[in-house]
């Protein structure tokens, strides 16, 4: 796609940032497990990207820009930069969520514990397997959304899933019966 | 194991993440054939993969802030002085230009708290319109949350601001007298507060009265010959929208 002039992309990134609100904060949270601090960044990027839509050269680089933005958004802000969350707070923003039906499912609680340990993994961990697992970013697109080396994405990526495999290893029983094992 | 078997770290990540060319990944699946250490390792990388996935396919909904964070955020956005041109939100602009609008558009509008939240500090003219027209008890709570904050923060802000409830179809219940569940509360909030407006909707009325259902309205509640001539009378003026 091309762009061919500024009021014209700005019209792409609003129309983009419709359909990508949800992929901020989902991303925001996964950072910060807070649902308002998620909440607020994603809702701050996305105000970034529509004032710097003329910084935006590549329509298909949109997703990795937005996220990139987000990401310099979560540097910037002290709360979010904070490295361990207090795990408490984790539990607390699920209780609030309330008694939905999904809430009720046992599903809800795996997804609790896995959160749980998620947010114990140090931020920059933690950002790049939420981006891969949960965005299906490419090692490459990871690289230049945390304007990192793709070697570094790779160690983190190694580093993380270590640690959420010992940390997960008793819910690994639990999970390999169900549905969650999905096979490629 | 020997060398040929090694698979590092790196390499069974990038594996379970698909990031390997057709070389690379038939040499890990031929080790795997081999090795069952390794498939089960690769397995629970798979599997870590699959619940993070999974622990946010439906991540928290974004939340209606307590009470008080929810006046602090408020406080803070009114308070907060204006000079920020940039485009609108999310293609909410309309309002800015006050445009004119046909019915149809003007139906297909759609404020929401948050947008409101963040195009407050845009705001020149600090009026608001709510148009309620869900019956939800949920909704009408949590409109009548948002209204009551915002009202009280502009106060405390010091700030003037005109806030109008319009309702129609289910949410006209919202201004009836009876049953009193949310009339003493926005009884109490009007007496408060007397420049929060109520208008009901001409249209509905009729057609409850046409149904033989009287409606006695709360006092002071204005008629609009319907909601949305009121909507779009209100967004000429160049008020701000949000629809409940």
């Amino acid at each position: 796609m091309r762009i061919p002039d500024f009021f014209g992309r700005r019209a792409a990134v609003r129309r983009e940032l419709e359909t990508s609100r949800e992929l901020l904060y989902r991303m925001a949270y996964a950072w910060c497990h807070d649902a308002a601090l998620a909440d607020d960044l994603a809702h701050e990027a996305a105000e970034k990207a529509l004032r710097r839509a003329g910084q935006l050269r590549e329509a298909e680089k949109l997703r990795a820009w937005l996220l990139r933005i987000l990401a310099n958004c979560v540097r910037d802000n002290a709360r979010a930069r904070r490295e361990l969350i207090e795990l408490d707070a984790v539990e607390e923003t699920l209780a609030a969520a309330g008694p939905t039906p999904e809430e009720a499912q046992a599903s809800a609680q795996l997804a609790l514990r896995v959160r749980r340990a998620v947010a114990e993994l140090p931020l920059g961990q933690r950002q790049v397997v939420t981006l891969v697992d949960l965005e299906g970013c490419s090692y490459a697109e990871v690289g230049e959304i945390l304007e990192i080396p793709i070697g570094t994405v790779m160690s983190r990526v190694c580093r993380a899933r270590q640690a959420l495999r010992e940390r997960l290893a008793p819910l690994a029983s639990e999970a390999l019966g169900a549905r969650l094992r999905s096979v490629k | 194991m020997s060398e040929e078997h090694k698979v590092s770290d790196e390499l069974r990540n990038a594996f379970v993440d698909g990031e390997l060319d057709a070389a690379e990944w038939a040499r890990v699946a031929q080790s795997m054939e081999r090795d069952p250490e390794l498939r089960e390792e690769v397995g629970e990388l798979r599997l870590a993969k699959d619940l993070v996935r999974h622990a946010y396919a439906v991540p928290p909904s974004r939340p209606r802030r307590a009470r008080a964070a929810a006046a602090s955020g408020w406080r803070s956005i009114a308070a907060a002085a204006v000079a920020f041109a940039a485009a609108g939100w999310f293609g909410h602009a309309w309002w800015e230009r006050a445009p004119a609008l046909d019915s149809a558009s003007a139906y297909a509008l759609r404020g929401d708290w948050h947008t409101l939240r963040a195009d407050w500090r845009k705001l020149d003219g600090n009026r608001v319109l709510v148009h309620v027209s869900s019956g939800e008890p949920a909704a009408l709570g949590r409109a009548l949350d948002e209204v009551e904050d915002l009202l009280r923060a502009a106060r405390a802000a010091r700030r003037s601001v005109k806030v109008e409830i319009v309702a129609n179809s289910a949410g006209l219940d919202l201004l009836r007298a009876d049953p009193a569940r949310s009339a003493a509360r926005l009884a109490a909030l009007r007496r408060e507060f007397p420049e929060l407006g109520l208008v009901a909707c001409g249209q509905t009325l009729e057609r409850r009265r046409a149904l033989g259902r009287q409606v006695t309205l709360l006092p002071g509640t204005a008629v609009a010959p319907s909601a949305l001539d009121q909507v779009i009378k209100r967004l000429r003026d160049g008020w701000v929208y949000v629809r409940v």
